[in-house]
This record gives C-alpha cells, sequence and structure tokens, in this order.
C-alpha cells in the first residue's frame, strides 16, 4: 500500500513537472500574492555577492555569498554547485516579528536540487544557529522535504518535524511551500498540490531574536544543499490553498517584473496616500481646491493638478526643484498665512515630485485625508450594550435585555456612531453592571444542560476539569484559552471543591467569571507590530465577520470553519458571508446602523414650540423613526434594491396619524400592499404607493430626516447634513464668533430669500454657496416635515436649487425636490458615501486616509455586484480592512 | 431643589461611625484628620472647572468691577490670566464652541467628535505624581458636571487622557456623582453566606488576573489597548475595594451627607431636544450646580478625590433661562431669553448673547450670565477655601491644588477668524505656592505655553502639545 502510495506520488509529480515546463513560460499573467509578504529573492541579480531582497518591505533582508566561487549566477537562477554559506547581513527581525505576532508562517521556494540524494537535512532555508537550534528550517532528506518550526510545544530544533512521502521531491525544477497557520495545521504543498499535513502545536513566541536568515547551508556550515534556486519567499501568514495554486501557476519566471512593479506601485501609493495627500489636504487645499482655485491652480484633481495654474507647472514629474509647489513650499511661501510645512512633510513632498508625482487617485477627498493625528492607534473595542445582550444571547441562550438596559450605562455616540471605539471606555458603573449581570445570567442558565455540551465527565478534579475549561471557555471567549487562562479558571473550580461545592456551582462560577474577561467583553486582537498590515488570525476574523454581520459572535459553523482555517479562503468566506447574511440578526444589525446613520434617537426628544406645532406629540416621533427604518428594510432585504435607492423611491410607511400629518390624503398618497405591523397595532404601519405625490419619495423626505433642520427648517443645518453626511463634502466653520442668528421670515421674505442673500454676500457666500442650495428642494417642509407651498406669511416657497457636488466646479441645476432626489440617487459619491458610512459603522471606528484605496474597491465591488446592502456588506468583509491587521503606530512609536 | 450646605466640618463629625460603602483611607480616619491633621503631607491634586461660553476679552479689562466681580473674594488666591490664546485649537470645519471646549486644559484641537488632541492638564499631574495609581480607595478621576447641549463629548468633559479619550464618564447628576464618590457595590446580594462570598472572591480574583494578563508584559496587545484595560483594570480594583472592604458600622448620625434627591432637571437625551435647546429657570440650574458643586467639594475635601474637572454648562448651551438674577442682595438683572431674543428653539437660547455680541453696546443680558457664571464657580472655590479645607500646612485645599478654571471663548467679536479663541479667560489657583495669586495679569502667550508651564512648575515632565514642539515658559505667572 505505501509502496503504490509512492509510485503514485511520483507519477504525480512527474505530471505536475511536465505541467511546470508547459506552464512556466505562459502561466505567470496569474498574480502571486503579495499579502504578508516580508521577503522575495528572485535571483535577478547576476553579479557581485550580494542577493537582494526585492519584496519592498522595509528594512530589506539582502543576502551575502560567502564563496562566490561555489555559485553561478545567470538571471533569475542561483545555483549552487560548491558548499558555501548565503547569509543575511542583519538579523531577520522583520520576519521574527510578524511570525511571532500572527502565529503563522509560509516559506516558498522554486526550486531544483542537485540530486535526491543530499540529506542531513540539506538546508535548503534555514534561521538557526546550528544543527540543533532554530526557529525554522525548510530541508532536503533525500527525496523528501523536511520542515522544522520551533514553538512553544515543539523543541529548540523545531523536532517534531513535518516531511512530504518519500520521492515527493525531484530532481528538478519544483515548487515547494510550507505553510503554517495560527491553529497548528502546517502543511507542504509540492507544485501546487498537498503533499503532507501535521499539527504543530504551540506559539513561535519563543523564537530566537540573534538568528540570520540563511540559504544553502546551516549556520554551522555542516549542511550543505546543492542546486538551483529561482525564487524564495517568506510570509508572516499562512497562505490559503488557492493562494499557493496560484503563486504555483505563476510559475518559476526568473524575472519577476510584473510582481515587483506591483509592489513598487503599492509603495508609491502607500506614500501618497499616507504622507502626500493628507499634506496637500492640510496645507493646500483650503485655498486650491476646485471650487477655490486661487491662482486657477486646483491640487485636488490630478489632471488639474499637473496641468497647473496661472503662474506654470505646479508640479513636473521627476524634477522637485523645477517644480513651482516645491519652490514655494520650500521657500515658506506657500502655505500662504499659514504655518510652514515641517521639515519631514518638505522631505516627502521632495522626495515624491522627484519619484515621479505617482498620483493613484483622480481626486484627494479631503474627508478622507483629514489629517488625524490618532489615525493608526489601535484601539480594542469594548461590546456596545446591544452587542453585549446579544453575545450573552448566542453564547448561553439568556435574554439579559431588560437587566441590561437598566444597568449598563449607555453607549454615547462619537464621530456618528456609538460604536466608535476609542469612546468605549467604562466607569465603575460598567464593571458594578458587568458583575451583576454575569451573575444573573449564570442565575438564568440551565447550567447542567450547557456543561454537558461540552463534556460528560462532571468530574472537578485536575484533568476533565481542564479539559472542561478549555472546550467551555473557546466557546465563550471566541477562540481557544491560552494555558494562563485555563490556570485561572481552574483555580475557580479548585475553590468551590475546597469548599465543600459542587461541578454545577463550579462552572456557575466559572461562566460568570468568563463573561468578565477581556476576551468577553472587547474585541481583542493582537497588536501589529510589523509596521505593515498582516492578516489576522481566524478566530479574530470570525469574530470580526459576526460582529459586522450580526452584533452577535460567530455561531458554531463559522467556529468550526476558523478551526479549520477556512476562513483565510476568501471563497470560502465569502460563502460564510452569504448565509450569515440570511440570518434575521443580519437584518437587525443593518438596522441598527439606519438608526444610527440618521440619529433616529435624536426623535425621542423632540419638544418644539407647542404655540407653533400644537399637533406634535412623541408617538410622531416614534411614528417617523419606525417609518424610516420600514422604509430601509424594505428596500434593503424586502425588494434587495441598491442602497442608492433609499434617496428616492417611490414609497414609504406611514401609521395614520403620519399620513396625516404629512398630508398623504390631500396629496393623493395612497396606501399600497399590505400593512406592515411593526408595533401593536395601534400603531401599525401602512405602505403608501408614492408615485402620486412627486414631492416625496426618499430618505430625505422624511420626517425623520427633515427634522435634523431644527423646528425653523433651517437651511443651513439642512444643506450641511446632506454635504456632510450624503456627499461626504467639508466645508470650512464659519468665522468665530459669526452671527448665526437667523434672520426670521416675514412677508416679501421667505427662508430662501434670506438663504440667497447670505449666498450672495461677498463674506458668506464662498461657503453657503457649497451648501445651501442643497436644501433648496426641502424648503416646501416646515421643520417637523409638513409640505405646503406657503410659509406662514404666505411667501411662496419654492423647490428648485443647484447641486454643487464636492470637488466639482460647476453645479447641476434642479427644478423640484423630486429632480434633487433622483440626481442625489444617481450620483455615484452618495452612494460611495452610504459605503463608506457602513464601513465605518462595520469596523466601529472613523475611517482614515490609509484607508482610502481599500475603500474605492470594496465599492468598486458592491457596485459590480448590484449595490445591495448585502453586496456591500460582503464587500466589506472580504476586504483587507477586515481581513487584515493594520501596524499599530502607537505600538511602533512607543515599544 | 433646595438642601442643606454640605460641609467638611458636618462630615467630621460623622466621620466615626461612617456608613459609607468605601474603606476609609488611613488618613481620613477622625484622629487623623482632626488631631494629626498637620502631620499628613499635602496630596498633588489638580481640577479643571469649565464654564460654558466664557468672558469676551473686553469685559475682562473691566476686572472686578464687571463680570468677574464674584471672584473678588477670593482673588488673593487665585492668578487671573488674560490674553491667553488658544488659536491652535481651531479645526478648520468644526464650530469653534467645540474648538475651544476641546482646547481648554488640552491646548489641543479636537480629533473626533468625542476625542481632544491629548491630555488634560489634571491627568498629567495625575501621571506625574501617582506613575502607579493612586491609593486604593480613591477615585481616579471624578468628571462631573451640569450640562445639557450633548452633540460633542468634549464640549462637557474636561479630562482627557493622553490618547484623547476621556479620562472618565461624566457624572451629571447629583445622585450619581454622589454614588460614583460614596456608592456601595453589593456583589452577592443580601447573602450572608461567607462561603459564596469566598466564591465570588475567587471569580473577580480570575477576572483580575485577566486583566492584569492583559494589560502586563507579555499582553498580545499594544500600547492604546492595553491603557484602555488598564482603566478597565482599575475600576475593577475600586469595585473590589468597596464590594470586599470591611464592613462598617451604619451610623444614621453619620457627616456624610444623605443620597441626593433625585434630580428635577432634564437629562441625558431629553435635556437636548434636537440641538433646540430647553426651558429651564434660575433657581433650578443653580440648585443642581450648588449640589454638584458641593458633593464635588465634598470628594475633595475627604480625599476622595484628587483629579478630574467639573463643568458648570458647556460649549454652545442651549438653555432658554428665566428669572431674577440677584447678587449681594441687588438685582443684577432678569433673564427671559426667549422673550429678550423673541425666538423660540435654539434661536431662543442664551448662548445667542455671545454671538451678538457688540463692544460698543452695553451686552446687559451677556454680563449678567457671565456673572452669574462666575459666582456659581466662586461658589465651588468657597467651599475649598473656607475653614474647613483647612490642611496640615495651614493653608486651604483651594491654596494647596493646582484649580484652572477656564472656559471656551475669548474675544467674541466678529471680524476676525481667529479673535474668538484668543484672549480665553484663564485663573488658576496658587498650587502650594508655585503661582502668584493676587493678580489680574495679561500674561500675552498661548495657552500651551501657559499649561506646560504650569505642568513644569507642579512636577510634571511630560507636556502637552507636539513633542518637537519648542516651548516658551512663561515664567511672569510663577511665584
Amino acid at each position: 500500500m505505501h509502496f503504490q502510495l509512492q509510485i503514485s506520488y511520483q507519477i504525480k509529480a512527474l505530471l505536475s513537472g511536465l505541467l511546470l515546463v508547459l506552464s512556466s513560460a505562459t502561466l505567470w499573467s496569474a498574480e502571486r500574492t503579495t499579502e504578508g509578504l516580508l521577503a522575495l529573492y528572485d535571483f535577478t541579480g547576476t553579479d557581485g555577492v550580494t542577493i537582494q531582497d526585492r519584496s519592498g518591505v522595509d528594512p530589506a533582508l539582502d543576502l551575502k555569498i560567502e564563496d562566490s566561487k561555489a555559485v553561478s549566477r545567470t538571471r533569475g537562477v542561483l545555483k549552487v554547485h560548491g558548499e558555501t554559506q548565503i547569509r543575511s547581513l542583519k538579523t531577520a527581525t522583520k520576519i521574527l516579528n510578524a511570525v511571532r505576532q500572527s502565529g503563522e508562517i509560509t516559506v516558498e521556494a522554486w526550486i531544483h536540487p542537485e540530486n535526491i540524494t543530499q540529506s542531513g537535512p540539506a538546508r535548503i532555508l534555514t534561521i538557526s544557529r546550528n544543527s540543533s537550534e532554530r526557529n525554522f528550517t525548510l530541508g532536503q532528506d533525500g527525496n523528501k522535504l523536511d520542515a522544522r518550526l520551533r514553538t512553544t510545544r515543539t523543541s529548540k530544533n523545531g523536532m517534531p518535524s513535518t516531511v512530504s512521502p518519500k520521492g515527493s521531491l525531484q530532481a528538478q525544477l519544483m515548487h515547494v511551500i510550507y505553510t503554517r497557520n495560527r491553529s497548528g495545521n502546517a502543511f507542504i504543498y509540492i507544485n501546487g498540490k498537498q503533499a503532507a499535513k501535521k499539527t504543530v502545536a504551540g506559539k513561535p513566541s519563543n523564537w530566537d531574536g540573534s538568528l540570520h536568515l540563511a540559504l544553502t547551508n546551516e549556520t554551522s556550515r555542516d549542511r550543505p544543499w546543492k542546486g538551483s534556486y529561482h525564487l524564495v519567499a517568506l510570509y508572516g501568514r499562512a497562505l490559503s490553498g488557492s493562494e499557493i495554486q496560484a503563486n504555483f501557476k505563476a510559475g518559476a519566471d526568473a524575472d519577476s517584473e510584473e510582481l515587483l512593479a506591483r509592489l513598487r506601485a503599492r509603495k508609491k501609493a502607500s506614500l501618497f496616500h499616507q504622507e502626500i495627500a493628507p499634506l496637500l489636504v492640510k496645507h493646500c487645499l483650503e485655498c486650491h481646491d476646485a471650487t477655490t482655485r486661487k491662482g486657477k491652480l486646483d491640487l485636488s484633481h490630478k489632471t488639474n493638478a499637473l496641468a497647473g495654474g496661472k503662474e506654470g507647472r505646479a508640479i513636473i514629474p521627476g524634477k522637485g526643484s523645477q517644480s513651482l509647489l516645491w519652490q514655494m513650499v520650500a521657500d515658506n511661501e506657500m502655505p500662504e498665512d499659514r504655518d510652514p510645512l515641517s521639515a519631514s512633510e518638505k522631505a516627502s513632498l521632495k522626495k515624491w515630485i522627484n519619484d515621479g508625482a505617482y498620483w493613484p487617485v483622480d481626486f484627494i477627498d479631503p474627508l478622507a485625508y483629514k489629517p488625524d493625528a490618532n489615525a493608526g492607534k489601535i484601539f480594542i473595542r469594548r461590546l456596545t450594550a446591544p452587542e453585549y445582550i446579544e453575545t450573552v444571547r448566542a453564547t448561553l441562550g439568556v435574554d439579559l435585555s431588560a437587566q441590561a438596559q437598566e444597568l449598563l450605562p449607555a453607549d454615547l455616540r462619537a464621530d456618528g456612531f456609538s460604536n466608535t471605539a476609542y469612546n468605549l471606555g467604562v466607569d465603575l458603573k460598567h464593571v458594578e453592571a458587568y458583575a451583576r449581570l454575569a451573575a444573573i445570567a449564570v442565575a438564568k442558565m440551565n447550567i447542567r444542560e450547557f456543561a454537558a455540551r461540552f463534556s460528560s465527565n462532571r468530574s472537578l478534579t485536575q484533568k476533565p476539569m481542564r479539559s472542561h475549561i478549555e472546550k467551555l471557555g473557546k466557546w465563550i471567549l471566541r477562540g481557544p484559552l491560552e494555558d494562563h487562562e485555563i490556570n485561572a479558571y481552574r483555580g475557580i473550580s479548585t475553590a468551590v471543591a475546597a469548599s465543600g461545592g459542587n461541578f454545577d456551582e463550579a462552572i456557575g462560577f466559572i461562566v460568570e467569571a468568563m463573561l468578565q474577561s477581556p476576551r468577553f467583553m472587547y474585541l481583542v486582537e493582537g497588536q501589529n507590530k510589523t509596521g505593515t498590515p498582516v492578516r489576522i488570525n481566524d478566530y479574530e476574523l470570525a469574530s470580526r465577520i459576526s460582529y459586522i454581520i450580526w452584533g452577535a459572535p460567530p455561531d458554531r459553523q463559522l467556529m468550526q470553519a476558523a478551526d479549520e482555517h477556512e476562513l483565510g479562503d476568501p471563497a470560502r468566506t465569502a460563502a460564510q458571508v452569504r448565509r450569515m447574511l440570511a440570518d434575521p440578526r443580519a437584518r437587525k444589525r443593518s438596522e441598527r446602523f439606519a438608526y444610527e446613520w440618521l440619529h433616529l434617537e435624536r426623535l425621542k426628544h423632540l419638544t418644539p414650540d407647542k404655540k407653533r406645532f400644537p399637533g406634535w406629540n412623541s408617538q410622531l416621533a416614534d411614528d417617523m423613526s419606525a417609518e424610516t427604518i420600514a422604509f430601509f428594510r424594505d428596500i434593503t432585504w424586502q425588494q434587495k434594491r441598491p442602497l442608492a435607492d433609499l434617496l428616492n423611491a417611490q414609497f414609504t410607511y406611514a401609521t395614520q396619524r403620519l399620513a396625516e400629518h404629512y398630508r398623504f390624503s390631500a396629496d393623493g398618497g395612497k396606501p399600497s400592499g399590505e400593512t406592515v405591523k411593526t408595533r401593536p397595532e395601534k400603531n401599525g404601519l401602512t405602505r403608501y404607493d408614492l408615485s402620486a405625490i412627486p414631492s416625496r419619495g426618499g430618505l430625505l423626505t422624511h420626517g425623520s430626516v427633515l427634522t435634523i433642520g431644527g423646528e425653523n427648517a433651517s437651511m443651513v443645518t439642512r444643506g450641511l447634513f446632506i454635504l456632510h453626511d450624503l456627499l461626504r463634502g467639508t466645508i470650512k466653520d464659519p468665522p468665530p464668533g459669526t452671527d448665526t442668528t437667523p434672520m426670521p421670515s416675514k412677508p416679501g421674505q421667505s427662508q430662501r430669500t434670506i438663504a440667497e442673500m447670505r449666498i450672495n454676500d461677498k463674506a458668506c457666500g464662498g461657503c453657503h454657496t457649497k451648501f445651501e442650495p442643497l436644501a433648496f428642494g426641502l424648503e416646501r417642509y416646515d421643520g417637523l416635515g409638513t409640505f405646503r407651498k406657503h410659509d406662514r406669511f404666505e411667501n411662496l416657497l419654492r423647490e428648485d436649487g443647484e447641486l454643487l457636488l464636492p470637488g466639482k466646479v460647476k453645479p447641476i441645476p434642479y427644478k423640484s425636490s423630486a429632480e434633487l432626489m433622483d440626481i442625489l440617487a444617481g450620483n455615484d459619491r452618495v452612494a460611495e458615501n452610504i459605503t463608506w458610512k457602513l464601513t465605518q459603522f462595520a469596523l466601529g471606528r472613523p475611517l482614515a486616509g490609509p484607508d482610502v484605496p481599500i475603500l474605492k474597491k470594496i465599492h468598486a465591488q458592491s457596485l459590480k455586484n448590484g449595490g445591495k446592502y448585502t453586496d456591500t456588506m460582503t464587500a466589506i468583509v472580504l476586504s483587507d480592512l477586515v481581513r487584515m491587521s493594520q501596524p499599530d503606530k502607537a505600538a511602533s512609536s512607543r515599544n | 431643589m433646595s438642601h442643606h450646605k454640605i460641609t467638611r466640618r458636618s462630615v467630621l463629625r460623622g466621620l466615626g461611625g461612617i456608613t459609607v460603602g468605601l474603606p476609609l483611607l488611613e488618613e481620613m480616619t477622625v484622629t487623623d484628620v482632626l488631631g494629626a491633621a498637620a502631620k499628613q503631607p499635602i496630596p498633588a491634586r489638580a481640577f479643571n472647572v469649565f464654564f460654558g461660553l466664557g468672558i469676551p476679552a473686553p469685559l475682562q479689562t473691566e476686572g472686578f468691577n464687571g463680570v468677574l466681580e464674584p471672584l473678588k473674594s477670593l482673588s488673593e488666591k487665585l492668578l487671573i490670566m488674560r490674553n491667553v490664546d488658544q488659536v491652535r485649537c481651531d479645526q478648520s470645519g468644526i464650530n469653534a464652541h467645540f474648538d475651544g471646549a476641546s482646547g481648554a486644559f488640552t491646548a489641543t484641537a479636537p480629533d473626533g467628535s468625542a476625542k481632544s488632541g491629548g491630555a488634560s492638564i489634571d491627568q498629567l499631574v495625575r501621571r506625574a505624581h501617582y506613575p502607579n495609581g493612586l491609593p486604593k480607595g480613591l477615585v481616579p478621576t471624578l468628571v462631573a458636571g451640569t450640562f445639557f447641549r450633548r452633540s460633542r463629548i468634549s464640549r462637557y468633559i474636561h479630562s482627557y487622557n493622553p490618547d484623547g479619550t476621556i479620562a472618565a464618564s461624566m457624572q451629571e447628576k447629583p445622585r450619581d456623582l454622589f454614588d460614583r464618590v460614596f456608592g456601595t457595590v453589593n456583589l452577592t446580594g443580601n447573602d450572608k453566606d461567607e462561603k459564596r462570598k469566598r466564591l465570588k472572591r475567587s471569580v473577580l480574583d480570575a477576572v483580575v488576573d485577566q486583566y492584569q494578563y492583559y494589560t502586563g508584559a507579555n499582553s498580545p496587545l499594544g500600547t492604546t489597548s492595553k491603557s484602555r484595560l488598564r482603566d478597565h483594570l482599575d475600576r475593577i480594583r475600586e469595585l473590589e475595594q468597596r464590594a470586599f472592604a470591611k464592613d462598617h458600622k451604619l451610623n444614621q448620625d453619620s457627616g456624610i451627607p444623605p443620597v441626593p434627591p433625585k434630580s428635577l432637571l432634564k437629562h441625558e437625551g431629553k435635556a437636548d431636544p434636537g440641538g433646540q435647546g430647553i426651558d429651564i429657570s434660575l433657581k433650578e440650574l443653580t440648585s443642581e450646580w450648588r449640589l454638584m458643586a458641593e458633593l464635588y467639594a465634598l470628594a475633595i475635601l475627604t480625599d476622595r478625590v484628587r483629579f478630574g474637572s467639573l463643568t458648570f454648562l458647556a460649549a454652545g448651551e442651549r438653555i432658554r433661562l428665566t428669572g431674577d438674577y440677584q447678587y449681594e442682595g441687588r438685582k443684577i438683572f432678569t433673564f427671559d431669553d426667549a422673550n429678550q431674543h423673541n425666538a423660540s428653539g435654539d434661536k431662543g437660547c442664551s448662548h445667542e448673547w455671545w454671538h451678538k455680541f457688540n463692544e460698543k453696546k452695553d451686552n446687559e443680558a451677556l454680563r449678567a450670565h457671565a456673572h452669574m457664571k462666575m459666582r456659581e464657580v466662586a461658589y465651588f472655590l468657597d467651599a475649598l477655601n473656607d475653614e474647613g479645607a483647612i490642611e496640615g500646612n495651614g493653608k486651604t485645599i483651594l491654596e494647596n491644588s493646582l484649580i484652572t478654571i477656564s472656559t471656551e471663548s475669548g474675544d467674541g467679536r466678529h471680524n476676525d477668524v481667529r479673535r474668538e479663541l484668543s484672549g480665553v479667560f484663564h485663573a488658576i489657583s496658587g498650587a502650594g505656592g508655585r503661582f502668584k495669586t493676587g493678580e489680574i495679569m495679561d500674561v500675552n502667550a498661548e495657552g500651551i505655553d501657559v499649561y506646560n508651564t504650569m505642568l513644569d512648575a507642579v512636577g510634571s515632565k511630560e507636556r502637552l502639545g507636539p513633542a518637537k514642539r519648542d516651548h516658551r515658559k512663561i515664567d511672569n505667572i510663577r511665584a
């Protein structure tokens, strides 16, 4: 049997080799993955003793050939025919940091062994001190590959090793990969096929930081390997099977220019997004955006910026010293009347121009690049109160809604949402509430049934109790437990046993402690110290996905996917996302988003002047909130329409009370379809067809949104809402102390007339022209959303106006509010903004400049699939903003 | 809303049979306080006192003859600083009220709607003097105040961590403030079962163990996250202290005040109806302010609190005030904002007086509002300056502490973008003789330099603002 397997493997290897010969010249077009790449050697150099690390990941880990006579170099191939050593000039610190951080590693090589007899194992690649101390070694042992990884559970020598089957290695060009994930699953792939699998438990936290990376021999020079290297790559993460196949299909092409071009572009794009665009926003765009264009220079658009202004070309790519922009900045002539650029900003600007002024976007969105001193600081995110309630329910089957709402302090809204991580601090009241809620939850549980889900053993003794804690803890704390954690919880069971307590009591107290653990209360993720984005581990990813889609913890299927390392595979993750979006919790979560995005909580506290609005009551406010949520639900889940349709869909929901408030009967609004009972029957909502009411239709015509302008229906406030929250525009604040007391309407002077006076005023118009016309189309709605054609002074109200989109010079005219809604619904910036808002809510943090390229991709992907809620959520979850951990700048600067 | 004034003397009388759940610090026992107070070292303390809207710079020049009159009785113990410039806190696109409020005590522009650009003065003093945390039993930072406009958090919270996040949640009702400082925690219900108590303790030990791991040297978390969990751990320690400290005998005659009555004012969302403002009478407002001030002062007097901030309304405050305002027996003004503005909603609120400020006019309503706020600030400071506040060195807590009083706007005139954040009113106490007092000084300096000079004087090596900035010492404020 074993012999047959071996023959079979040799045949497969041979076929793979043939395929390889056929494919290597043609399949380079398949894209190699660059995510998590740490070091790359393509051996393109033909002279000298240095082999360059061409990954573009700083610091470069170049290698030095000890004896050049032992090798021969041709472009793309390094042939080792004698005994020598090739060793990194520096210690392999960047690899060490990344691997310690992620607990994962991938070593990839295109090699051609000289023979299938060398052994020792003969060192193909090693990070080791000598033949018995190592972090990692990939070696050849006859016709097998042998990989040794040091972890807290393996020996200093990385034993036991992971070994490929006999005959799996041939004396021909072969693609070999060793990859190991955080869960301890290690694989060897040969020519794209899995050749070996082994569990290598433990963590690489004990890696030796003083070791170098070496090829072709052990550091002690007693395990030489001979053969040719065509490519060597190291990653700080595990690669999925599909990624390994893609790398294999990409071939051993020695001239990896396409890959390197991608890496170079990535680096240049990073400079632009992280330094240049924020610098232009901070110092230049106040006077040189598309609207202001001082000196006829617009530095917000790529084409305009490169064309220059009336003084000539501001930016001459490759020629910093000849570029007017640089000259003015260097001499501190610009920015005018503002602080000059810092030395480091100047250096970045000059380098950018000299390197070709790489400008990867058409338009610099000021809001996306707003200077943010804390961008990159990673705040651990506490569960919000609704997430806590849902987590307890999903984990233990206990409903704590009533008690949690009574005991837990409210989460305060910051930057538009109440799940913003930096603002989710804790006070004594929180801690007290968590302790009391944990006890209440345990009291409400059926401990015996719950414990039996993990083990039938009810012993309080060491071994079974540890095992019970390990299994139960993995479920409650959303990932495997460390030894120190098991010990801490074991302490509780010991205390219970010592006091004569029983098994159920022990489990009850353990659960009570786990419910107060940081791993329960927070989304705990390891710090990224590497300076570049790295993939988060499977359990962290599972939690991110479930809290994004459900606001709840991973279920068993998602945990199982994490156990089996499926979430590294985008296709499998996408399947999970599809499954999860079909769950009712996804709907509930989406409604939470709408509630927070539009700040519907505000409606609960509206108290308009009773004299002016005698008919107002709090039930009407509830109806408005219910209208918007029902409308959102219909668009996103029932009709499954693109999110942009929220702006102009021709239907709504209203109670009879709200319909009267809206004067539907007078305007021709007709009930359509079924009545939706969202609350007690007396508050039942009826779906209304608005096709006969051109002035209604879309979120902006909902009372819930129109009340944003206050009882005076402020055009300034409404216009700013559209600018900020729909168009993602920015505007300077009014000069401090400006008398913003509005002029009241009077006979012959409507609010529109007054707004036009502001727009025509030299001091105010520059800014007001950017946002007040956005609200002109809403003038016919009073402060509480009632439609009328005349104000209380009998001034005729208008609904025409002009829409000036951020970054554009030419306004778009509209004749009616319906036309305004159609323009907004059809505008990609509005659609993109909804994507951005959803992404912010998903991530629980404000977005920043480095997120922009990924946000663009998310939006493009969502639109490609239809632009629906589910499309956007899928694109968000599959994006690098969710799958990757961003570098913790606070860590790199302080640790 | 009426109540009996809370004094330290009445507290000290009752301490023999303390009823509150907090374990007493050694120095707080009756014997220590009354008999051996002189032997006690004076603890480092720093508090930020914020009042809303500000005092236009031209009115500051009138000294104690104008709106600053209520501070006159404390003038020997305060240094009043004029011409303090907070322009660097201006952030384009953000309301200047908010910028100024965020800049008060931090000298940095806001960084998000609930985050400042950096630490506040009180927190850097805390870190300098208690790098390993405050003694057990103390509230690490007490943030309290009465306010109504809630849209952006740094409008009303004035204690910030170095990462710009709030240093503590706001206690916005008297009863919340009382509970935060003097409240008890009952984790075991009415259970008298000692065994159960021990097991509850064991649960808490395991919880503490987990937080210690995630805040310790082997934590996988980054600096910012660790700091967040460290705060959580501090709160657990407090909980532990309150839940498991040795019980004290209940004594109905204790000087600790009874739990304050439920607040009759609007709070939380109800206090901010869509930014449109609320109607409130002077009596309602000042009764609550005074109760908050007394409770906060009591927390200091009983050494429960050494750091934090107290807010009297906040940036862009939205109230429509009514009522007769009298000071020392004379009528100053009749507040009636909405009718006097002839407007409802937000435009009928008192903050519109600041928008209407005109140096050439009387600004009677604005003056009355500012005067009234100074009266209330003085009420709080008085509580730290009466005979019950005298410490071992013969000085009062007001004299021994660093108390910084400031606000959000300065000049108030409308014709210069940069003016509103210039000339922002500041006053400081002597901080144990480190700063000059008894003067009204034109410091003509940036707030950041004034604050950093203060930090230097009280022994903090950390500085506010950008690390690479060349800081200017404002030596003329130092004693």
